[in-house]
């Protein structure tokens, strides 16, 4: 930290990357974007974490958004039923909790 | 400085929602919801939101322009519905009133739509009238 | 309140008062005058809110000595104090009023973020995002039910862009919403998340969480709860409040250094939700 090239550049990278891993995992996009210093001289370093890297986004599977920019609302309402495991108008055991903490 | 907020109605389709006005020195400098009103309720469409772009747009049309040798000239009112008149007359001659379609906008009053229609049916002599909001 | 109004343009405290009137049963934002003083009795404070400070930024952008009092709830107070930090506004010429807003039995000091949204229907909580989920409450989901219903949310969108024009501390030149490069052109929905989550991210240390946009949406996308979750991020990772803390935020270029450290790759355990 401290010694980027732009000063105070990678300060404000990780602030900026901190606040989107954390609004994307809100969204459902769990690590998928990570963030590591790697010098111009650490070589064996960089191999690793990119292999690392590969290896976790393989096991995620590819990109689940273009399923939902192509097929529009039909594709949400599909992977909803998916994931939910029966049709969204049929359930009536499923919100996980009671909405609105108002206080 | 003056600032007033003058509400108004949406004049881009038929639905009719309430917009407010921010008038400062007489200049209109921005578009806000009416919150109050019964049709839109706070919310508009893109066209309802930029509704203070067109009115001192400097591509607004003045005046009536005459297409001239792939040019448009402008023109006043007389020549231009002298010249559109005459065109009407021609080809409703040669082809027949079936030829000539009135089309008529939410952005006019009913009673200008009315009269749109009295003059395709009872001047031009044809149905062929239709509404842009004709959804 | 009236009296005191009165008293400031008279002795030309300030030049104009922003604040309501009601005008055919409808409360509208209404600019008061000394050369119209006797409209002062009509002053109210109306439970329909509006971005008045965005029409006192108007107004100073155009006259830049110009005095301007407001009508001030506590949302109002707090988009103010950004509009100060990131300097729209000069705070020795707005002299706001402050009221309390949207009372209620459930808290004494309320302000609009403790106001009651309104029911939501049973499709959309089969379907899309509860408008009145606290973030914490949505996380319950599962990670690709979250996704699902952002997913199906977003794509209502009808790029309005009244989120971004009704919003009080939105003031750029320059949108990057309106970006051809960043969104594409002519198309809906929007690219799906990205316009709403450049968004998102550009109101970090920015949003107020005053639920104008959410109000202004006329497609019912629960922004407030996206944008109460940024918040709720700038709170617990930048110890950061927006629209209290006196200095600009932490992703101001030149901002504070940072003790964060990059998180390891978790190979396992994707799903935390």
């Amino acid at each position: 930290m401290g010694d980027c090239h732009y000063l105070y550049g990678n300060y404000m990278t990780i602030k900026r990357i901190t606040f989107l891993q954390e609004l994307l995992a809100f969204l459902g996009l769990e690590g998928r974007v990570h963030l590591a210093w790697i010098s111009s001289a650490e070589a064996q370093k960089f191999v690793q974490v990119v292999t690392d890297f590969t290896e976790k986004i393989r096991a995620l599977g590819p990109n689940p958004l273009p399923a939902f920019s192509h097929n529009k609302k039909a594709a949400a309402s599909e992977i909803l039923k998916t994931v939910m495991g029966h049709t969204p108008e049929s359930t009536a055991e499923k919100p996980p909790h009671q909405a609105g903490h108002l206080q | 400085m003056e600032c007033k907020l003058v509400p108004s109605i949406c004049s881009y389709c038929g639905t009719g929602c309430g917009v407010l006005f921010e008038v400062i020195d007489d200049n209109i400098v921005n578009t806000l919801p009416m919150k109050t009103h019964p049709v839109n309720e706070g919310k508009l469409c893109i066209k309802g939101w930029n509704l203070h772009e067109h009115v001192n747009s400097f591509m607004r049309l003045k005046q009536p322009l005459i297409k001239t040798f792939g040019r448009f000239i402008k023109a006043d009112w007389d020549e231009a519905i002298g010249l559109a008149a005459d065109r009407f007359r021609n080809i409703i001659d040669q082809y027949g009133p079936d030829s000539v379609g009135v089309l008529v906008s939410a952005k006019i009053t009913n009673e200008e739509n009315y009269l749109a229609q009295k003059f395709a049916r009872a001047v031009i002599g044809t149905n062929n009238v239709d509404h842009c909001a004709r959804l | 309140m009236q009296q005191k109004v009165k008293q400031w343009l008279e002795d030309g405290t300030i030049d104009v008062f922003l604040g309501y009137k009601k005008m055919d049963n409808h409360s509208l934002p209404h600019c008061f005058t000394q050369a119209r003083i006797e409209e002062v009795d009509d002053l109210v404070i109306s439970l329909d809110r509006y971005p008045l400070e965005k029409i006192a930024a108007h107004m100073t952008a155009l006259k830049p000595d110009l005095n301007v009092g407001m009508l001030a709830r506590d949302c109002n107070q707090r988009a103010l104090n950004v509009l100060y930090i990131w300097n729209q506004l000069n705070p020795d010429q707005i002299h706001p009023i402050n009221v309390n807003c949207c009372p209620s039995p459930l808290k004494e000091q309320a302000d609009c973020s403790y106001l009651k949204p309104a029911a939501v229907g049973g499709y959309k909580r089969e379907e899309g995002v509860d408008n009145t989920f606290q973030p914490e409450a949505f996380h319950e989901y599962g990670q690709e039910e979250r996704l699902a219903r952002w997913m199906y949310e977003f794509q209502k969108c009808i790029k309005c862009y009244g989120c971004r024009n009704i919003c009080p501390v939105c003031f750029c030149k320059e949108c990057s919403l309106e970006h051809g490069d960043l969104i594409g052109n002519g198309a809906l929905p929007p690219e799906v998340p990205v316009f709403h989550l450049i968004r998102a991210v550009h109101m970090a240390g920015r949003c107020i969480d005053c639920g104008l946009c959410e109000d202004a949406c006329p497609m019912d996308i629960p922004l407030r709860l996206l944008y109460r979750k940024v918040n709720e991020i700038v709170t617990q990772v930048f110890d950061y409040k927006t629209g209290t803390s006196a200095t600009q935020s932490p992703f101001n270029i030149l901002g504070d250094t940072v003790t964060l450290e990059p998180k390891p790759i978790q190979l396992s355990g994707t799903d935390n939700g």
